[in-house]
């Protein structure tokens, strides 16, 4: 087997599953965060996410045709996708989990999951209104060609790396930094995490809990907005069931860091980014005599190895990567 | 007139009955405690003066004030601090971090520092664990912590549950010398509950005796001390 096939495979993999794993990073943030602060599993982030990237879709298709410049039209996206999704987010903690905050926990995880379900159709019946179900991305012409308006520079025949690209990665890296810097050198940060570490106590320091709980819902929701319009970026379309998969999987690898972890998500989503990618390829080495049995793993096996290596993670590392093995306070 | 009156205040927890019309007032620049044995409802008395716990019946006033009903954030916003029993420091933020927690309401920055450091040369010991994190610290360093962080609004009201708890007689020492100059040098008045009934009624200028939910005795510390009931049940004989 040829040397410049398997760098070229690896580079790949390399690249792609950065890209995917950064957009994941990005949503599992908003898994964990929320979990931090209330102990739940806010499956109706998926549908948080995708309303952004649904946003991001109606700005650029509002905008498509001006002379605005791309990364203007960028800008305005995902502001209005970080306001949407965010302020969505606030509404869902609300209405479906306030009322339900003293019940057993198993309430709220039902609650979210029927908003997830109402929020898929709600979009599906508003774009289905305007007659659009298929929402492809229309995207300024510096996106699908060069980045920053200079071509790529390592985008050769090895690696096909577009703007667009670029810019995922960037304003993800942004996004990272930002939320890195709010959660650990800021008031609300430190409010966050007293209100996550125990609420009571929180109280007792003069924290209105519950306005910190709504403010981690907005900050969450928002970075799902951006995650949304990234993956519609990325993936050139959104639709309304398209959060799922990928709201699952953003789940796994807020599991996969340490549920909870902000550093544990971000490296959640790279690994499993990067791994499925690298499952997704694993055909290409069945070309060795002794790895015949690859060929028949094609690309649409690479959800069940992701899912695979979490299941293995979790039995070796309950607490997940980044997690800390804490025990239930009393 | 009194800083804080509590009148008639009946509490539960779920069913069970824990405060049955509890009566007491601490005058300003007063040190008061309040003592018992376990479950008389001396943490649940000042759970109910934050705002932790909403009475079933009754009624607290500071300042003239009703404060039943109000949420523990707004309490805390009116000069009343609650130094909660087991400390409940922060375990993953770190001393300065908790410390800044404490100063959440106050939006000065200066003022936050000069506090900051008014803690850390009143608890030594916490300025050489600044960077560490809450969790990590023993104790009684712990319990510094929990006075250092309720000090940082500077409180007109410090609610002091248990601050002898689970401490070597030497830290036990050091934490009451420290109640006592809150007391004498800034003139804050303190709600002291202890389960160490001499250490308290050594500081204290009026005590309560609290027992199932209720109050049995009060009056001057140096009498309720002489109590032969007190002696027996609290002072060991």
């Amino acid at each position: 087997m040829e040397l410049g096939i398997v760098a070229f495979v690896l580079t790949n993999v390399l690249v792609k599953g950065l890209l995917v794993g950064f957009v994941y990073a990005i949503i599992a943030l908003g898994y964990t965060m929320v979990y931090g602060v209330l102990q739940l599993i806010n499956f109706a982030h998926s549908e948080v996410f995708i309303t952004g990237g649904v946003v991001g879709f109606e700005v650029f298709r509002i905008l498509g045709p001006s002379p605005m410049n791309g990364y203007l039209k960028l800008a305005i996206a995902l502001i209005a996708a970080m306001i949407v999704a965010g302020f969505l987010n606030v509404l869902i903690e609300r209405l479906a989990y306030r009322p339900l905050r003293n019940a057993p926990r198993l309430v709220p995880l039902i609650s979210a999951i029927g908003v997830s379900l109402v929020l898929q159709d709600v979009i599906r019946f508003l774009e289905g209104l305007a007659g659009r179900f298929n929402l492809v991305y229309v995207l300024p012409d510096v996106f699908t060609q060069r980045a920053f308006g200079v071509p790529v520079p390592f985008s050769t025949a090895i690696v096909p790396v577009q703007g667009k690209d670029v810019i995922v990665i960037v304003v993800a890296i942004l996004m990272l930094v930002g939320l890195t810097y709010l959660v650990n050198y800021t008031r609300l940060g430190r409010a966050i995490r007293a209100v996550a570490q125990d609420r009571t106590t929180s109280g007792l320091m003069g924290i209105d809990a519950n306005r910190i709980i709504s403010l981690t819902f907005l900050i969450g929701g928002a970075l799902g907005g951006v995650g949304g319009v990234l993956f519609g970026i990325f993936f050139s379309k959104v639709d309304p069931y398209a959060g799922t998969i990928p709201g699952i999987k953003a789940f796994t690898a807020a599991v996969l860091g340490g549920i909870g972890s902000i550093p544990g998500a971000v490296l959640g989503g790279l690994v499993l980014g990067l791994l499925e990618n690298l499952i997704g390829v694993l055909n290409v080495f069945a070309q060795v005599p002794a790895l015949g049995f690859l060929k028949s793993i094609g690309a649409e096996y690479k959800d069940i190895g992701a899912f695979i290596a979490l299941i293995l993670i979790l039995i070796f590392r309950p607490a997940g990567l980044l997690g800390r093995n804490t025990t239930e306070k009393v | 007139m009194s800083l804080l009156e509590v009148k008639g205040v009946q509490s539960y927890y779920g069913h069970i009955h824990a405060l049955k019309g509890v009566d007491l007032t601490v005058g300003e620049g007063e040190v008061v405690a309040l003592i018992g044995g376990n479950g008389a409802g001396k943490t649940t008395t000042l759970r109910t003066i934050s705002g932790m716990l909403r009475p079933k019946q009754g009624d607290v006033t500071y300042a003239g004030r009703s404060i039943v009903g109000m949420a523990a954030h707004d309490i805390m916003s009116l000069g009343i601090s609650h130094v909660p029993e087991g400390r409940r420091i922060f375990p993953q933020l770190t001393v300065r971090e908790n410390l800044d927690i404490g100063a959440y309401k106050v939006s000065n920055r200066k003022l936050i520092q000069e506090r900051m450091d008014e803690g850390f040369a009143l608890f030594p010991r916490l300025a050489e664990r600044r960077t560490q994190l809450g969790g990590t610290l023993s104790g009684g360093e712990q319990q510094m912590l929990a006075i250092a962080r309720a000090l940082m609004v500077d409180p007109k009201l410090l609610l002091l549950d248990e601050p002898s708890m689970g401490l070597s007689p030497k830290f036990v020492e050091t934490i009451f010398d420290i109640v006592e100059r809150l007391n004498r040098e800034r003139g804050t008045t303190i709600l002291l509950v202890e389960q160490n009934a001499s250490m308290a009624l050594g500081v204290a200028r009026r005590a309560y005796v609290l027992q199932t939910g209720e109050i049995r005795l009060t009056g001057d510390a140096a009498d309720v001390a002489r109590d032969a009931s007190v002696r027996e049940a609290y002072l060991g004989g």
